[in-house]
């Protein structure tokens, strides 16, 4: 290796020792903790009309749950009127057939269905139930029956994350897209900063160098964050991409900073360059603030945390999902910042390298865009076993995303400093 | 004060001495309008005219912001480092760009009103469309004023100050396109004030931006 290079202090590397151990931790708990037993999907199988009223047989799919061994009881619920189920018969621990009987005028057309159960304790759907052919009254009432919902059984469930309808096992994603958004505001703060110090002294050509690796790092988690998050939309939003606030204001955030990459490419003058883009840069992070975090705020909006939403609400997260979610921000931060240190070297390398040749050699941007093939058999295989396969998605777009990047830079780290020993080496002969 | 005064009385001269630079302007904005009209065949549908407006007035302040007055020149341009101040130059340079985008978007609304109609907008609401673009056509000017100086300096013209400004004016379409289809929706002029707001916001977030960053692209190296 080259002579030049500088070297990294102990306790840097206990700090990536740490980042990696919690990244190990992160991958772990993501693929291992169970998924809390919900309901998947309610069905009503078949609809008997009679003159007082209608009789529903309902089939309740679970994911995660013990209909056979938890001795489960099923109930609708819509306020104070509750009506529970009978002839309840688990075909399997996922399926439960029941019958619903209702009278010719209900409180309401949709209900809330309950289960509960001895192992699962008790499940819900939110309007899962719709009451076809039945008259909906307001003054309707269910007459009042407490023991129905006396003696319901409290769950005594492991470590789980919560299950929420539609989302399903994908929750898990929460590990590996969010904190890719997290890892970019914190390279982009970083090359803000820097740009104020470039800014500070007229033009520095050292802060410049901090502020476009910071910057091409940062793109990258940025163009991960938007592939999975693209994936993980198109299997609970129903598209690959949709029209929403928060993920316009990321894609611009992108192409916002791809901007500066292009402003840079265009101007010869090292000094030039370096405050030209550090004024850009300011006005770009400012923008990133404004789009990700003000205006989302401000707008309806499908993705969590936002639409009113300043954050996670207790409804998103929970003790499980924090005590992995909040160490996996910090070692994929870790992480980032480790590939800024690694990317810096490459700039100063080549830096030095075109100082000693007296040219300049651009490098371009290769920004690469996977759109994945759309075929309804490969989709079907995504939405089974609880969308599960959408986390392997996403973990393997990140791992190749991230893998393709430490290739690339060992690799062009490699060819740099044999070029600057070259270089040494004819210089000093 | 007296300085910016100046300034901006100097660039409009210059502006107005050229004539054809503005004159260009005022003929890009009308042929657009017309061309839009002549691709509509008609009357659109509000959806459509106000989609038309915002991108016709997009495409003109970019057009207007990024031309090169006689004022550019490169002696002349030495010469005014020596003797203003960058906040002046620039508060003057935004001031020249806010006021010709205000007129050319008066021109395009007005335009858009004789040859496609006025689609559902109707007494105070066509007034409180007018504002909406008024506005931000001060918001556009703000901004990308900045932009236009940049791919100056960095010797590239209309395509850098595209490349560059398009993403970041996106929060001002965002709003003005929500301004217009919710005056569209009959929605009363009283009820969207919060919109002139956030326009109001956004234009003096990003001039005031301006005016502390322009300095940095000002010195001579």
């Amino acid at each position: 290796m080259s002579q030049s290079q500088e070297t990294t202090s102990p306790r840097v590397w206990a700090i990536r020792l740490v980042g990696l151990v919690l990244l190990g931790y992160t991958f772990f708990m993501t693929f291992t903790v169970p998924l809390g037993p919900g309901i998947e999907d309610v069905r009503v199988n078949r609809t008997e009309l009679t003159e007082d009223g209608a009789v529903y047989e309902v089939e309740i799919l679970g994911h995660g749950t013990h209909f056979t061994t938890s001795e489960p009881r099923v109930f609708l619920r819509r306020g104070d009127n509750v009506k529970s189920a009978t002839a309840i018969k688990a075909a399997n621990d996922e399926s439960l057939k029941c019958r619903i009987r209702l009278p010719k005028f209900v409180p309401a057309a949709s209900f809330d269905v309950f289960v509960n159960g001895k192992q699962d304790g008790t499940i819900s759907y939110a309007n899962g139930f719709f009451a076809t052919g039945l008259e909906a009254v307001a003054k309707a009432k269910f007459p009042s029956n407490p023991a129905i919902l006396a003696n319901l059984e409290a769950a005594d469930l492991d470590f789980h994350f919560p299950f929420q309808p539609n989302i399903m096992e994908s929750i898990r994603n929460l590990m590996l897209h969010v904190p890719m958004w997290f890892t970019m505001f914190l390279l982009m703060g970083i090359s803000f900063a820097q740009s104020i110090r470039t800014l500070r002294v007229g033009g520095d050509l050292d802060r410049d160098q901090r502020a476009v690796a910071a910057v091409k790092v940062g793109l990258w988690f940025g163009v991960l964050g938007l592939l999975t998050g693209s994936l993980w939309a198109r299997f609970t939003w129903g598209a690959w991409w949709v029209d929403d606030p928060q993920l316009n204001g990321a894609f611009v955030t992108v192409m916002v900073y791809a901007g500066y990459l292009v402003l840079r490419g265009s101007i010869q003058d090292a000094k030039l360059r370096s405050r030209l883009s550090a004024v850009y840069n300011l006005f770009g992070f400012c923008l990133l603030v404004v789009l990700l975090m003000v205006l989302p705020r401000f707008t309806e909006s499908l993705h969590p945390g936002k639409g009113g939403n300043p954050a996670f609400s207790s409804y998103d997260l929970d003790s499980a999902l924090r005590a992995a979610f909040y160490p996996a921000v910090l070692g994929w931060m870790i992480l980032g910042t480790w590939m800024y240190r690694l990317q810096l070297r490459i700039e100063q390398t080549r830096e030095r390298i075109a100082e000693a040749q007296l040219t300049r050699t651009n490098m371009p941007l290769a920004l690469l865009f996977v759109t994945p093939a759309s075929t309804s058999s490969l989709e079907s295989v995504f939405m089974a076993s609880g969308k599960m396969p959408v986390v392997v998605g996403v973990a393997v777009i990140i791992l190749a995303g991230l893998g393709l990047w430490w290739v690339r830079t060992a690799r062009t780290l490699q060819r740099l400093s044999e070029e600057e020993n070259t270089l040494n080496g004819t210089h000093n002969a | 004060m007296r300085e910016t005064w100046f300034l901006f009385r100097h660039f409009w001269k210059a502006d107005v001495r050229a004539q054809h630079s503005i004159a260009g302007l005022v003929l890009f904005a009308i042929a657009t309008v017309y061309a839009a009209y002549q691709v509509v065949q008609g009357r659109p549908e509000p959806e459509t005219w106000n989609a038309l407006a915002w991108i016709i007035l997009l495409f003109t302040a970019f057009n207007g912001v990024s031309r090169t007055l006689e004022e550019d020149r490169s002696e002349v341009l030495a010469y005014l480092r020596t003797t203003v101040q960058p906040l002046h130059f620039m508060l003057a340079r935004t001031l020249h760009n806010v006021v010709v985008l205000t007129g050319l978007a008066c021109l395009v609304v007005f335009f858009m009103g004789l040859l496609l109609g006025w689609a559902k907008l109707d007494g105070m609401r066509i007034a409180g469309f007018v504002g909406g673009m008024a506005l931000t056509a001060v918001a556009l000017g703000t901004t990308l004023t900045l932009l236009a100086l940049i791919a100056a300096r960095a010797g590239a013209g209309f395509g850098m100050t595209a490349v560059l400004g398009l993403p970041l004016v996106l929060p001002v379409v965002l709003v003005s396109t929500t301004l217009g289809s919710e005056l569209m929706s009959g929605v009363l002029l009283a009820d969207t004030w919060h919109n002139f707001a956030f326009l109001g916001a956004l234009a003096a977030g990003s001039g005031v931006f301006g005016a502390v960053l322009f300095p940095y692209l000002w010195r001579a190296s």
